[in-house]
């Protein structure tokens, strides 16, 4: 399937913003999995954040998952860029899933933690660009 | 090739991922993959993780932290239980019932030691926290005064000054107060919470609550009751074999 250079342009976007939402993820795994305490250079509180109970689930690191997403997010959006139609369909839920997930852990670090962490909230802005490149792709995909 | 150039993509950009995430996890000192680095430096006699099993490659010892430690439990007990905490980290409040709870189910099996590591100036009145604990210490009523202040850590942690309120918790269990001023200010108990300090930092401890079972430093995610008491558990059965 052909699709515009407007379009394209926003896949590509799409995938090089979750190049960098991989990266910040991927450094927090590995600093989870190897004990190392993150270094907060902008604010503080980096530490309470991801060492508090709600930077696991089920034994499982939340920055892994959030590289996961990323990485699922990237996928798609080289396939979508390639006009694989499957792809771009499946890129806004995913996107809008993950946007809704950065909603819930931004409460979590303002209402329960009360402390905020740079790396999450990059990874939050990250994803509200994700949201924002993949609307305007799917609004030219239907114009 | 069009058609598999996105996958070829995609697989290059994994590669890169996993095999960075690999090599770091590898190079950073401290990581599982890593040659475990124990301190040498001589245990305590009256340290918890004296009682470690030196079989372990992960068991590290530390320097010795205040002595006497604050410490609940029998001496031999078989399982020996270390926290490094901060009185104003609201993960030491959500864990502090967890311990509670540990404590009641096993009874005389287990021991726990709780060091000072105040996270300051994030946590500012983390110190005075501890100063209380500490003069409460000196009339030997440093755990009354543990549970006082975690139990209410929400009512002082954003208060301007807490030490009216922490003199409070004092006069409600019934230390002489006038000695409690003195002490609390006193070297002895700055260098206790001091030399808490140093043995956190010879452990690596960077955050709070840190814990260590037997000497073994226990993942935040084992913390919750289920996970810990299973810890625990394993721990005493080892030790009556």
């Amino acid at each position: 399937m052909a699709i515009g250079n407007r379009q394209l342009a926003m896949y590509v976007a799409a995938a090089l913003l979750s190049l960098l939402g991989i990266a910040d993820a991927l450094y927090l795994t590995i600093e989870h999995i190897t004990g190392q305490s993150v270094k907060c250079t902008i604010i503080s509180g980096c530490s309470e954040v991801l060492s508090s109970r709600y930077a696991v689930i089920a034994g499982v690191p939340l920055a892994s998952i959030g590289a996961a997403a990323y990485f699922t997010v990237f996928s798609l959006a080289t396939l979508a860029a390639f006009g694989y139609r499957f792809a771009s369909t499946l890129l806004t839920p995913v996107v809008v899933a993950m946007f809704l997930v950065s909603l819930w852990l931004i409460y979590l670090q303002a209402f329960v933690i009360r402390e905020f962490c740079q790396y999450c909230l990059f990874s939050a802005a990250v994803t509200v660009m994700l949201l924002v490149v993949v609307l305007i792709g799917l609004r030219l995909r239907r114009a | 090739m069009k058609r598999i150039l996105p996958f070829i993509i995609i697989l290059c950009v994994l590669g890169v991922a996993l095999g960075s995430a690999w090599y770091l996890t590898r190079t950073i000192p401290g990581s599982p993959n890593a040659v475990a680095v124990t301190n040498p430096a001589p245990q305590s006699p009256g340290s918890p993780v004296s009682q470690a099993s030196p079989s372990r490659a992960s068991v590290k010892t530390g320097v010795p932290g205040a002595e006497p430690a604050n410490t609940r439990g029998p001496v031999n007990a078989p399982a020996q239980l270390e926290e490094f905490g901060d009185f104003q980290c609201p993960p030491c409040g959500v864990f502090h019932p967890v311990l509670e709870q540990m404590e009641e189910e096993f009874g005389d099996k287990l021991r726990v030691t709780f060091r000072h590591f105040p996270l300051v100036p994030k946590h500012q009145h983390a110190l005075a926290a501890a100063s209380a604990a500490e003069a409460a210490g000196m009339q030997g009523k440093f755990w009354q005064m543990h549970k006082l202040i975690y139990d209410h850590q929400k009512d002082w942690a954003q208060v301007f000054d807490a030490r009216p309120i922490f003199e409070g918790y004092a006069k409600q269990i019934g230390l002489d107060i006038e000695r409690y001023k003195r002490d609390i200010g006193s070297e002895a108990i700055v260098q206790r919470i001091i030399n808490d300090g140093k043995r956190a930092h010879s452990l690596g401890v960077s955050g709070t609550p840190t814990v260590f079972l037997n000497g073994q430093e226990v993942p935040f995610e084992s913390l919750a009751p289920e996970k810990l008491r299973v810890l625990i558990q394993k721990e005493i059965a080892s030790a009556g074999k």
